[in-house]
Order: structure tokens, then sequence, then C-alpha cells
């Protein structure tokens, strides 16, 4: 599904952001990528959604080739994943149902069938009671379920968490993992971004380290090991 | 295909509009580039009509003797008229003469009153020659001044070339000027259209961000931005056709007034090339707020 070959990232003055990195993600895989902050944890995000360019090596997600993609390519790919972060990136003028809605309208989607999925995706998050709400009249937790809602209508078959319980307390946090599981068990691949102890300890599940752009630790069933 | 361009256009003007007060002074600054631009035009229209008139106006008058035989005057005719500076000679006969004499002071009794108690006809027979082009006039000129014929009473030379000469440098200095102020307006138009656009652009700079992350094609997020160049446009244009006519009304009779005798009709020259003026102006204007639109959006939108 996600294949990192020998990947080096550059940033200015030689500093390596990631350091041959050499990954395989299977499909369906619920994987934690964890790190402290500044180790390349949001970088190896950023290159995998065509953000940042490589300087190095070869990423291939679902069979694509995506090192030199064109830049008219990258609405392509960005459409098979769903990207969700840390600061929930909701419109704060559009109800949770206009936010989703939003991620449908910009790509084409025609009102039927935006009114046909909306309501799923939303039913699928359990926000179902409180579509016409502004984020700002819901809670931290319900806010990153509608970016979640958001990431899931073009029923992506990677689903890409950076830090998607930076912003909360432990409930919401905890809330929001057992979503991620709940599409994982779906059949969906989820690539969780965390420096939570506790959540990666307890979901018992693939833990990749990262520490100063390198991979150190990469465990089928791991736990936070910095 | 057509979904995705209606919400173009919506996303277009709820651009305009949330920023309405940046969008008017943009719209403001456009009119003014526009009007500088008419006005200019209205300069030109004028030089050249006054231009025309005047070169139209330009002949030679060459008195002849009262006692010349008119078979030496024709004989005289042909020969000027063979001149190749020369487009046209006119024979005007003292009896022709006095009758035109006669009806340009039809209104002035006096003169009229002396002439019959002349009891003759004063005048000279004439040879009207028309010039074939304005930069041979001096030529032609030397060429008259070279025949020697015991025919010719006088000749009247009029220099026309310096007159003309005046009005071509005041128009011409007039519309070096009017140049300036419009290349200035114009420059100003590119720099607050770049500059409206650049501010839309950070306005919407979560919105932009959103539809990158989701999948939104780069024309999607784009083409709104241009769009609203265009329609900038639009309002400009439209704004200086409703408010130019009824300017030009207001200016006709002044000009009529001013230039006594000239065919000066503004308004119906704009309404005859209202088409090519106005549809000139739009393209010219859209294409250049496009062009000033699509830097800002690729330097301040990247994807």
């Amino acid at each position: 599904m996600i294949k990192f070959h020998n990947v080096i990232k550059l940033y200015p003055k030689g500093v390596k952001a990631l350091n041959r990195i050499n990954l395989h993600i299977l499909p369906g895989e619920f994987v934690s990528i964890v790190g402290q902050s500044g180790t390349g944890k949001t970088t190896l995000v950023r290159t995998m959604i065509g953000e940042e360019k490589i300087d190095y090596g070869k990423i291939e997600i679902g069979g694509w080739d995506i090192t030199s993609i064109r830049p008219s390519e990258i609405p392509v790919l960005r459409r098979q994943l769903g990207v969700i972060f840390q600061d929930f990136k909701l419109l704060p003028k559009k109800t949770l149902f206009e936010n989703v809605a939003f991620a449908m309208q910009v790509c084409g989607g025609s009102p039927k069938k935006i009114k046909k999925i909306v309501p799923h995706v939303m039913k699928i998050v359990g926000l179902e009671s409180k579509i016409h709400r502004y984020p700002q009249e819901v809670s931290g937790g319900e806010q990153q379920r509608a970016a979640i809602a958001r990431a899931l209508v073009h029923r992506p078959k990677i689903l890409l968490a950076d830090e998607p319980t930076g912003n909360l307390d432990s409930l919401n946090a905890n809330e929001i993992i057992e979503l991620l599981l709940r599409i994982n068990k779906f059949g969906t691949t989820v690539i969780l971004v965390t420096h939570n102890r506790e959540i990666v300890n307890r979901l018992r599940r693939r833990v990749i380290t990262i520490d100063n752009g390198m991979i150190i630790s990469d465990q089928a069933v791991g736990k936070y090991v910095l | 295909m057509f979904i995705s361009f209606y919400r173009v256009l919506k996303f277009s003007f709820q651009d305009v509009y949330r920023n309405i007060w940046l969008s008017l002074v943009t719209v403001i600054i456009l009119i003014l580039a526009l009007f500088t631009v008419n006005m200019l035009l209205i300069v030109k229209v004028i030089g050249d009509t006054a231009v025309d008139a005047i070169k139209e106006k330009i002949d030679i008058n060459l008195f002849l003797n009262n006692d010349s035989e008119e078979n030496e005057i024709l004989a005289l005719k042909a020969q000027i008229g063979g001149f190749s500076e020369v487009r046209e000679v006119t024979y005007v006969s003292k009896s022709e003469a006095l009758e035109k004499f006669k009806e340009n002071h039809k209104d002035n009794p006096e003169i009229l009153e002396a002439l019959r108690e002349l009891g003759k006809n004063p005048l000279t027979p004439t040879l009207v020659i028309k010039p074939n082009n304005l930069d041979e006039f001096d030529m032609l000129i030397n060429r008259i001044n070279s025949i020697d014929s015991d025919m010719i009473e006088s000749r009247n030379f009029t220099n026309y070339k310096v007159l003309l000469d005046k009005i071509n440098v005041i128009t011409k200095k007039v519309t070096d000027a009017g140049l300036f102020l419009s290349s200035i307006f114009v420059f100003i138009s590119i720099l607050v259209v770049f500059n409206s656009i650049r501010i839309s652009i950070y306005t919407h700079k979560r919105e932009i961000a959103i539809m990158k992350l989701v999948g939104a094609s780069n024309w999607f997020i784009q083409l709104p931005f241009l769009i609203s160049g265009w329609f900038y446009t639009l309002i400009g244009v439209g704004f200086v056709m409703i408010v130019f006519y009824p300017f030009l009304t207001l200016l006709q009779p002044y000009l009529e007034a001013f230039f006594v005798g000239y065919n000066i009709d503004l308004v119906s020259y704009f309404y005859t090339n209202a088409f090519t003026i106005f549809g000139a102006e739009f393209m010219v204007a859209g294409f250049i707020n496009m062009l000033a639109s699509l830097l800002a959006v690729r330097k301040y939108s990247k994807v």
C-alpha cells in the first residue's frame, strides 16, 4: 500500500528531516508513527500527500510512484488519502454539515451525491444529531470527528492522522482513537502520527519510532520506546 | 462540469462581496484609467477633425489680370493642372467671382451698395489651386512662383502649413500627456488588482488550504480569483459606458461653440464606434487584470 525506499529529505543548511527511510505499510494496517517533536514525523506525512518533495529515494502509494508527482496530479492523490490534523482545519462560518459537504463541492460532487454521502459519514462519526451546529458550538472531540467525516467523504483507502488528539483531553482523545480503530476495521489503512505514549501503548498495534529523521524501531505489536 | 463552473462563479462573487471595500477601490481605479483613455480618444478625434477641416480649406489663389484672354487662362490652368503636386485647379471667372462675392456679403448692405456705386465688376478672374499633398506645399509654391506669365496679377500664399504644424504639435503634446497619464493609471490599476487578489487570497487562506487538502483541482482553486479580475473589468467598463455618454452630451455644446464651422460630433462618434471602443477596452483591461490576477494567484496560492 505505502512504500518508502531509501527516502531522504533535506532542509536548508543540509538538515536531514528524513534520513534513509525504508518503510512498507500493508493494506488494512493500523500503524502508529511516534517520536518526539521535530524528529520528522510530520515531514513523513507531508511527503505522502505530495506537500513536500523528497531529495532522494522513491515513494509509492497504492502502486503509484509519487516521487516526481506533477502539480496537476496532486489533487488526484489527495482524493485517495484522507488527512486529519491537530487543529481540525474546519471553516468557522460553515456548519459541520457544510464543512463536510465543502470537501465534496470543491471536487465537483453533485448535490444529490452530497445529500446522500454526508449524512452517512456524519452517522459513522456519531455526529448525526449535530450536523447543523457550527464548529465553535461543539467540543474539540466533535470538531475532530467532523474533520474525520470530511476526510472520509472521498472513501479513501488510507487515513493519515497527524497528531489528531493533540488538542483534546484524554476522554475525547480516547473517543477519536476508538473511531479510528472502527474505521480501520472497515478496511481503511490508518496511519496515526502521535507522541501520546499512553494511547500508543494501549493500542497494541504496529509502532514505528522515528528519531532524528531515521527509523530506529519498527515493531509489529509495539510500545512507545523513547 | 457545469456544477463546478457554477461553484467557481459563486466563490468568485463571494470573494468580491466579502472584500467589498477593496473591490470598490479596485473598480474606481479602473474607472479612472478607462476614463483617461477615453479622454485621450476625444482629444484625438478633435485633433483629427480640426486637421482634416483645415486641410480641406487649404488652397492657393492665383489672381489674373482683368484683360486676360479666356483661352490663355485655360492654357495656364492646364499647365498648372499638370503639376504632380496639384490635385485640382478651378477657374473662377470675373462674373462667377462677383456672384460669389455678392452671395458671401448678402447680409452686408453697405458693401453691396459700395459695389453698386462702383458701377463695374472690380474682381479679377482667379485660378484656385488645391494641393495634392500638404507635405509638398512648399514645392508647389516654388513651382507656381517660377511661372513667368504676364497674366498673373498677384499670388495669395497664406502659409497654412505653419497652422497645421501648430495644431499637430498641440494635439501631439496633449496626446503624449494623456498617454503618460493613462500609463500611470494602467500601472496603478495593475498594482491595485494584483493587491486586491493577493488580499482576497489571504482572506481565503484557510479555505484554500482545506481545498488543497481535500483534493480540489488547481484550476478550481485559482479560477475564482481570475474571474474576479474579469468581473472588476466588466463593472469598470460598464460604469464608464453609462457615465461617458451623458458626459459627452454635456461636452458637445461647448465643443460646437468652440469649433464653429467644424463638424465635431463626439456623441455620434462614440455611438457608432461603441462596440469597437468599449469592446477593445474590455478585452485589453480584462487581459491586463487577468494577468495581474494570475501573477498574484501563482505567487500566493501555491499548490
